[in-house]
């Protein structure tokens, strides 16, 4: 005689949804309600203030470029009070010529970058990859060029550029006068090189026997993998340029080859705040766009998955 | 595909360090060399000098007939295989693959024809357009060896190229480099820790110790007619047993007995054999034969037995081993005697 036995149906625990919890607070934790609750009602506030401060500004000039500038003076934290005005930003266009400012701050701009990009990239290679004999000691001399303070180039600079020794001549308002010093930032070369350090030496080695020269591996190997520090070196460089005031100011006195960050302060009292405004709004969207444009590419991890062993 | 030669290579470090002492040795064209050796040895850096990314302190290196010391890795028309694969992680498979024939200005009919040749031989052909992050390790490293082959060089040269690789990865691909590189009868160096990659791949190994050579020859003679006691016991898994010959009552002290485990047998003297009583300590199963750790005195020794042989750990028994199966070492220098 044979049992029969009765199989239970297993009971299996409740399913519980995994938590994306950043590291700090255990999925466990993070179920409590208080847990819950509690860090939930903080990132939200600490989310909201962070807009406020962040984007506030931004968008307090969008709205206040498009607003009357009765309404702005009396009322500036009303919302269109008495509708919008778009006629500021086609003045500021047209009357106060920002698009001729706009286009010398992007021109600086895309020179200073280029200039900073050339040395700092082929600095660094040298410095990192190639590795002269005295390679160290012209690591030392670069990195005491950190300590001494910028304002205190500014007059052998100035002098520099008024009688460039060698060529001769002048480079006040010169592009050149920008760009040229521009270019030579120890920083960025530190920066880079920093990074090029850390590129595994196997590949370039690799490429070496495959039958790249020094200047083939600069640019198949070592720039390609060099995006991201090629992108924080670009940010860097197009932000000091755009905002940049004193310099321009000295070197460029043609008012028609004077950037945008340069001619704010006359435009300001030559119009009214609201003009005035639509122009700082034109000046500051080229790099906020710029940036929402290549964010990925400035932001992203080293891409090198895949090149070695992890 | 061309011979390598070694004469009187060295390598001194800065600091003084002698990472290759004075290395002479002739490798024959379409040969399989594998140099072996423990980390420090100086396998490495005598591959690295024949690629051209060491510089040679001393002594000259010929690849076919031109020597190569002065010569710039890219013109010394070898290809290397990288322990991590050192692969380009921007390009696609096909790319890394290719790159090396564009530099070399290979038209594009027949670096076509290269790449989707090697991309089959390795089994690549639908990862072309795959970037190597999107590839697993046995596959990349299969392109580091397709990017190896693409180029037909003179020589191969492979710096422990499966030790990244999983156990059961590393045997099929063991078997598809040595298959690969007897279609392609390419010149090969082979530089390995594991002594059981380096019997089963090489037609010749040279064993290494501290930049010095210690022995070269088939992985049959290594393993039967070792040197010197460190390639005896370099060799073959588990290693040779070396005892003092006076304590197996083989001779004098002033010599070294050295036997095999395999050549252990439980039982009592006969003619033509040796014999020794020991404890057995451990006894592990390894499915078709046992390992048994046995105490011999102060020192342990290994006997590789049938499966069927039943050993009580802590129990003392006899042992005996053939004769024939013994090699002599001077006990001062540790090399073969006759």
């Amino acid at each position: 005689m044979s049992a029969i036995r009765v199989r239970r149906r297993r009971e299996h625990p409740k399913r519980v949804t995994e938590v994306p919890t950043g590291g700090l607070v255990l999925a466990s934790d993070w179920r409590r309600p208080s847990v819950k609750w509690g860090l939930g009602t903080t990132q939200a506030l600490l989310l909201v203030v962070l807009v406020i401060i962040g984007l506030g500004p931004i968008l307090w000039l969008v709205k206040a470029a498009i607003t009357p500038t009765q309404d702005t003076l009396i009322q500036p934290m009303s919302v269109f009070p008495h509708g919008t005005d778009l006629s500021n930003i086609s003045n500021a266009w047209t009357q106060v010529d920002i698009g001729l400012y706009l286009k010398n701050t992007i021109v600086l701009a895309l020179g200073s970058w280029a200039s900073q990009l050339i040395v700092s990239t082929t600095g660094a290679y040298a410095l990192s990859v190639l590795r002269p004999k005295w390679g160290s000691l012209i690591m030392v001399l670069l990195l005491t060029t950190l300590f001494v303070p910028p304002v205190v180039l500014l007059v052998p600079l100035y002098l520099e550029i008024v009688h460039p020794p060698i060529f001769g001549g002048t480079l006040e308002n010169n592009y050149f006068a920008i760009w040229l010093p521009a270019g030579a930032s120890a920083f960025n070369v530190v920066l880079m090189k920093r990074f090029f350090d850390n590129l595994p030496r196997e590949i370039f080695e690799a490429a070496r026997i495959d039958g790249c020269g020094p200047v083939r591996l600069f640019v198949s190997i070592v720039l390609p993998m060099s995006k991201p520090i090629l992108g924080v070196v670009s940010l860097f460089a197009v932000l000091a340029s755009w905002k940049d005031f004193l310099w321009p100011l000295l070197v460029l006195s043609n008012p028609s080859e004077q950037p945008i960050s340069v001619r704010l302060p006359t435009i300001q009292s030559e119009t009214d705040l609201g003009v005035f405004l639509a122009a700082m709004l034109i000046a500051c969207i080229v790099p906020i766009v710029g940036f929402l444009i290549f964010q990925r590419t400035i932001l992203r991890g080293t891409g090198l998955g895949g090149a070695l062993k992890g | 595909m061309a011979a390598i030669c070694f004469d009187g290579v060295s390598k001194i470090y800065g600091d003084g360090t002698c990472a290759v002492d004075a290395l002479d040795l002739e490798i024959e064209q379409g040969e399989f060399m594998v140099f072996v050796g423990p980390s420090g040895c100086g396998k490495t850096t005598a591959l690295r000098m024949v690629a051209g990314l060491e510089e040679i302190s001393g002594g000259t290196i010929t690849i076919g007939d031109r020597q190569v010391n002065d010569v710039s890795p890219k013109d010394r028309d070898i290809a290397m295989v990288f322990q991590n694969y050192a692969l380009y992680p921007h390009m696609t498979v096909a790319q890394n693959l290719a790159f090396g024939l564009k530099l070399r200005n290979i038209d594009k009919a027949e670096l076509d024809r290269r790449v989707n040749d090697a991309a089959a031989a390795l089994d690549l052909a639908d990862y072309l357009h795959r970037k190597p992050k999107a590839l697993s390790g046995g596959q990349r490293q299969r392109v580091a060896l397709g990017r190896a082959i693409v180029r037909e060089p003179a020589a191969f040269l492979m710096d422990e190229p499966l030790s990244n690789l999983d156990a059961a990865l590393r045997a099929q691909t063991r078997a598809e480099i040595l298959k690969l590189q007897k279609r392609l009868g390419t010149t090969t160096i082979y530089v390995t820790h594991d002594q059981v990659e380096a019997m089963t791949m090489g037609d010749r190994i040279a064993v290494m110790r501290k930049g010095l050579l210690q022995q070269i020859g088939t992985p049959e003679q290594l393993y039967t007619r070792p040197a010197n006691t460190f390639v005896a016991s370099f060799i073959g898994s588990p290693a040779m047993n070396i005892v003092p010959a006076a304590a197996v009552g083989l001779g004098p002290g002033s010599l070294l007995a050295g036997f095999r485990p395999e050549h252990v047998e439980v039982g009592l003297i006969e003619s033509g054999c040796f014999g020794f009583d020991a404890i057995v300590e451990v006894v592990e199963y390894l499915g078709g034969e046992r390992l048994a750790h046995l105490r011999l005195g102060e020192r342990s020794l290994v006997a590789k037995l049938p499966v069927d042989e039943r050993l009580e750990s802590g129990t003392t028994m006899s042992f005996v081993v053939p004769h024939g199966a013994v090699a002599f070492f001077d006990a001062e220098t540790g090399l073969a005697t006759g």
